[in-house]
């Protein structure tokens, strides 16, 4: 989850003379916001990512006003009609066909302001802009520009000074060998001509999604802005423009319209929605018995215009919550602006009784005896590596299940066997005192529509006068003594146990698990004392005791 | 004085009267105890005041690989005087004969005043001086033999620190030896008074008990609380098709979540047939009118270790449609996370679920206290946070006393109509659930998550609850 750091005497002033530190931090976790870490001047909240417009102390500070009733409804946009003009040609249509824009005027940036907005563009990127692919956005410095601009597509051979750069690079040259290049260049698609910004002077102002140009640099001495969102996307471009947007004006800028026009593209309206919520949705899911006024003044709180009319409530939605689906978030911001706080809780009387599930109930009551025979429970990953499955087990698993790309290198293969795990536990643990005689219950995996699972126990013994009577001995009591079976043994080989000291585990004639003297090879894998004597058996539960 | 002792201790008492000094050697010879049992009896008796427990050093000496070699072949200096025996011979024909020992060799031979060193005109020239008689280096190498010495056997000190000071001529071994003797106080001691009482107070071996893992305890009694609350459970497979892992919880396909960093996918398998052609079709649509975009069956069908059990539940209110129901599924689940003392790749998971037509979300709120009340949590409040398949969404804070702060626990909400609705679920639905380690951690006052998978067996015999 993305975090935000806010500075408290910054946010206090955004919020409002009515407002103390201490409402604030009491406050903030009902925005839904975690707060992470506190001190004195600052601190540092995690906010969800469908909420994007909490990427700023703006954004957070309109919350806040909301909630405290200091400022209520909907934040209105006030954009006014400016001279700017914004000119698409068609050829972008095969690359990335949207671009839309606004003009932010008369603003003042400090540097944390613009860490902040750095920070938003990131979060946008990543959301809803899906790593840049559906959505990029660019803030340039407006004075830099001359209007109007076009969007367009270039070859891969046009030049121009990029971000933090002092010299001209062809277009190619930073797709390969620049990191911004490498990680964002695939969402070109390998198109021969890609697709650029350029002011009437002919200035490259940006090639997104990829990079911006030095020229139109954002510094704390900058007061006006250009924003572009360029896309694949017509409403995801619109969506991060509101966000910005909103920001921006609450950050003091005023805000221009930009004319686009050309291959489907036209000006932003950023118009709000309307969605009519009914009072009973709102009390039945709440538990509440709330009038529509009362409603209505709750998602006022939150942010959101909403008038009541008889039974129910007529709510404007800012173009910037693009998280709001429909009603059920309407009652979500209900909840919010009442304040969960506010909510008692309720103990629903049981209609149903509970149960544990066949499969539980069995594994329960096998494990259960084990213990009784003196067994000690371990617990390891089914997830796990192929140097302790297999290679340390003197095995060659060639049917492994694999999980792609795993960021830790003892989680890599399925486990087929649980036997592994507890050799590995005696490994770690030859300093505690013999004899260790554990077990496990768990799910093993193998290959067969599309994932076979099945349910198995394992047990070992090891001491130094383990043998197999003894593991014999136990296995059979545990399936007599749980479930009445009568299992027999039969001499079998297995690379992981001892030739001549190995045996199937059948019952009515079915093979259900193996069981033996742990191969001396294999023991010595496992940096178990030489003298230590290991015999240990694995029964396949499912099939056997349930289906 | 009436003493009562274990009948170790009389042993060894009744031994030590015999022989005024002994060590638990010869302890276990004369009174047949184990090893053990000795040094636990010699322990005690030093408790009591009755013996009196002194820790020696033994140092032993004996040739090492070139001392043996000297004993053998003779000195560096040694051969150098045999060499120059008939007549003198030049620096550089004896550097040639004795190479890497010439070094110690001219200089030892000098030392013994063995040798004299002539400067000719054209070469160096060394000569012998008189009988070259045994030096005392000699002498130890001759008394050391082949066998191990005591360093007190060694009388001349000096040739010693000389041959230490060669490499690999002498290997030293310190071993630290105990012996016992009787206290005075113990030497007044009447056996044959002495009653057939044992020592109640004195130590005793550890027990350990076979036992659940603490883990699966937790595990346990999260299960009992569940079906006492109404609750019956559904299993489902740790492998699961993405749909029903993500599609059918309306996460869209470019979802950042559903990248290979966050989840487990399986390699080279996809899933055959893993939903009803109804449920594909719906679930098609709403992301196309949720989410604006042409939804893909091929993602849908690629395998993934289950990031949650919602899928399980899910899939259980989808294929069954009930109006009015408490269910719940446990289990492990997987998240493609570098492992630390707070994540691991792959943890256990509960999640209850009630379905019915009058359900609200202060009832979900009610159960949640009610869940933590009977496991012994009952500072709680809640805060709203956000879920993308529950709407509204809530998080739970427990106060955790030990730690002096808030804690995240469980997380709940009511399922989105994005997601009920194309399944063909009518009725509201509240989830709430969790990860199980965060509470066993707070029962058993642990800090690293990873402790539970390690199966440390002195932990595993020897942990406790604290809460």
């Amino acid at each position: 989850m993305p975090v935000v750091q806010l500075y408290l005497n910054r946010l206090q002033k955004l919020v409002g003379k009515k407002s103390n530190k201490n409402k604030i931090l009491s406050k903030i976790p009902f925005l839904g916001l975690d707060i992470e870490e506190q001190t004195n001047e600052y601190l540092r909240v995690e906010y969800s990512p469908n909420r994007p417009d909490y990427a700023t102390d703006f954004g957070i500070a309109l919350g806040l006003q909301g909630l405290f009733g200091i400022k209520t409804g909907m934040p209105k946009l006030s954009i006014k009609k400016g001279n700017y003009n914004l000119r698409v040609d068609s050829s972008v249509k095969k690359v990335r066909p949207y671009i839309t824009s606004i003009i932010a005027k008369n603003g003042t940036l400090d540097d944390e302001t613009i860490r902040q907005l750095i920070t938003l563009q990131e979060d946008l990127h990543f959301g809803i802009g899906r790593r840049r692919k559906k959505a990029s956005i660019g803030i340039h410095d407006l004075e830099k520009i001359e209007f109007p601009i076009k969007y367009t597509t270039v070859s891969k051979n046009h030049k121009f000074i990029p971000l933090d750069s002092s010299q001209e690079i062809p277009l190619s040259e930073i797709l390969e060998k620049t990191e911004v290049g490498k990680e964002y260049g695939s969402i070109l698609n390998n198109s021969p001509k890609v697709p650029i910004i350029l002011d009437a002077k002919e200035n490259t102002i940006s090639f997104p999604p990829i990079i911006n140009s030095a020229l139109t640099t954002v510094s704390s001495n900058t007061s006006n802005l250009l924003i572009e969102v360029t896309a694949t996307d017509k409403n995801a471009a619109e969506d991060s423009l509101a966000v910005v947007a909103i920001t921006l004006q609450a950050a003091g800028f005023q805000l221009r319209s930009v004319k686009i026009s050309g291959a489907n593209n036209s000006s932003p309206l950023l118009k709000p929605r309307k969605i009519i919520l009914n009072s009973d949705l709102v009390n039945n899911i709440l538990g509440l018995n709330l009038s529509t006024t009362m409603i209505a003044s709750s998602l006022r709180k939150s942010r959101i215009d909403a008038t009541a009319k008889k039974n129910k409530i007529i709510c404007i939605i800012p173009r910037y919550r693009f998280d709001i689906f429909g009603t059920m978030d309407l009652v979500e911001e209900v909840a919010l602006g009442y304040g969960i706080e506010n909510l008692k809780s309720t103990l629903p009387p049981s209609i149903s009784v509970g149960e544990k599930n066949d499969i539980t109930k069995a594994i329960d009551s096998l494990s259960l005896i084990m213990i009784g025979l003196g067994y000690t429970e371990v617990v390891n990953s089914s997830l796990v590596s192929n140097q302790i499955q297999n290679e340390l087990t003197n095995r060659s698993n060639s049917d492994v299940i694999q999980v792609v790309e795993s960021k830790s290198l003892e989680h890599t293969i399925l486990r087929d066997a649980i036997i592994p795990g507890i050799l590995e536990n005696l490994s770690k643990n030859i300093h505690e005192q013999y004899p260790q005689k554990l077990f496990e219950t768990g799910i093993v995996f193998s290959k067969g529509n599309p994932i076979q699972e099945d349910s198995h126990l394992a047990g070992i013994s090891a001491h130094n006068d383990a043998n197999f009577s003894e593991i014999k001995s136990i296995l059979q009591s545990l399936l007599k003594i749980g479930f009445n079976i009568d299992s027999e043994t039969k001499t079998s080989s297995h690379p992981i146990f001892s030739e001549g000291k190995t045996a199937n585990i059948l019952v009515n004639e079915k093979i259900v698990g193996i069981l033996g003297e742990i191969d001396s090879k294999v023991i010595g894998n496992f940096k178990i004392r030489e003298e230590v004597k290991v015999v240990g058996f694995e029964i396949k539960l499912s099939g056997l005791i349930f289906d | 004085m009436s003493q009562v002792l274990h009948p170790i201790e009389k042993k060894i008492i009744k031994s030590l009267m015999e022989s005024e000094s002994s060590t638990p050697e010869k302890l276990v010879e004369s009174t047949k105890l184990s090893i053990d049992q000795v040094r636990r009896g010699m322990e005690w008796l030093k408790l009591k005041g009755l013996a009196e427990v002194k820790e020696i050093e033994k140092i032993t000496l004996k040739l090492g690989k070139n001392g043996l070699d000297a004993k053998n072949n003779g000195l560096p200096e040694r051969k150098l005087v045999n060499n120059i025996q008939g007549e003198p011979k030049s620096f550089a024909e004896v550097q040639n004969l004795l190479k890497s020992d010439f070094n110690a060799a001219i200089a030892n031979a000098k030392k013994n005043d063995w040798i004299q060193i002539e400067k000719g005109e054209n070469s160096t020239k060394i000569s012998l001086k008189g009988i070259a008689l045994q030096s005392p280096e000699e002498k130890l190498i001759d008394f050391f033999g082949i066998d191990e010495k005591m360093l007190n056997d060694i009388e001349d000190t000096e040739a010693l620190a000389s041959l230490k000071k060669r490499p690999d001529f002498i290997s030293q071994n310190i071993t630290k030896l105990k012996t016992i003797s009787l206290s005075e106080k113990a030497k007044n001691i009447d056996f044959e008074v002495s009653s057939e009482a044992i020592d109640v107070e004195a130590k005793v071996p550890q027990t350990h008990a076979a036992r659940i893992h603490p883990l699966k305890e937790t595990i346990n009694e999260i299960r009992e609380i569940f079906v006492s609350l109404g609750f019956s459970e559904v299993s489902g497979n740790l492998a699961q098709p993405s749909f029903w892992n993500f599609d059918a919880l309306f996460t869209p396909q470019d979802h950042p979540a559903r990248e290979m960093q966050d989840t487990f996918y399986i390699k080279d398998i996809k899933a055959g047939k893993f939903a009803s052609s109804q449920q594909i079709r719906s679930v098609s649509r709403s992301h196309k009118l949720g989410w604006g975009y042409d939804w893909n069956i091929s993602e849908a069908q690629r395998m993934a270790l289950r990031t949650h059990t919602t899928c399980v539940t899910i899939k259980h209110l989808a294929d069954y449609k009930p109006d009015e129901a408490r269910i719940f599924s446990l289990g492990r689940v997987f998240r493609n996370e570098k492992v630390s003392y707070k994540h691991l790749a792959e943890f256990n998971q509960v999640e209850g679920v009630v379905i019915g037509n009058n359900v609200t979300l202060r009832d979900l709120m009610g159960l949640q206290e009610e869940f933590y009340r009977r496991i012994g949590l009952t500072k709680i409040k809640f805060w709203p946070t956000f879920f993308p398949y529950t709407e509204p969404s809530l998080q739970s804070m427990v106060y955790n006393d030990r730690l002096g702060k808030w804690i995240e626990l469980f997380g709940m909400g009511i399922f989105r109509p994005e997601v009920t609705k194309p399944l063909g679920i009518s009725k509201p639905v509240l989830a709430w659930g969790g990860g199980i380690e965060r509470i066993a951690m707070l029962k058993y006052g642990i800090d690293d998550v990873r402790e539970f998978y390690n199966n440390n067996l002195n932990w595993l015999r020897s942990a406790t609850k604290c809460q």
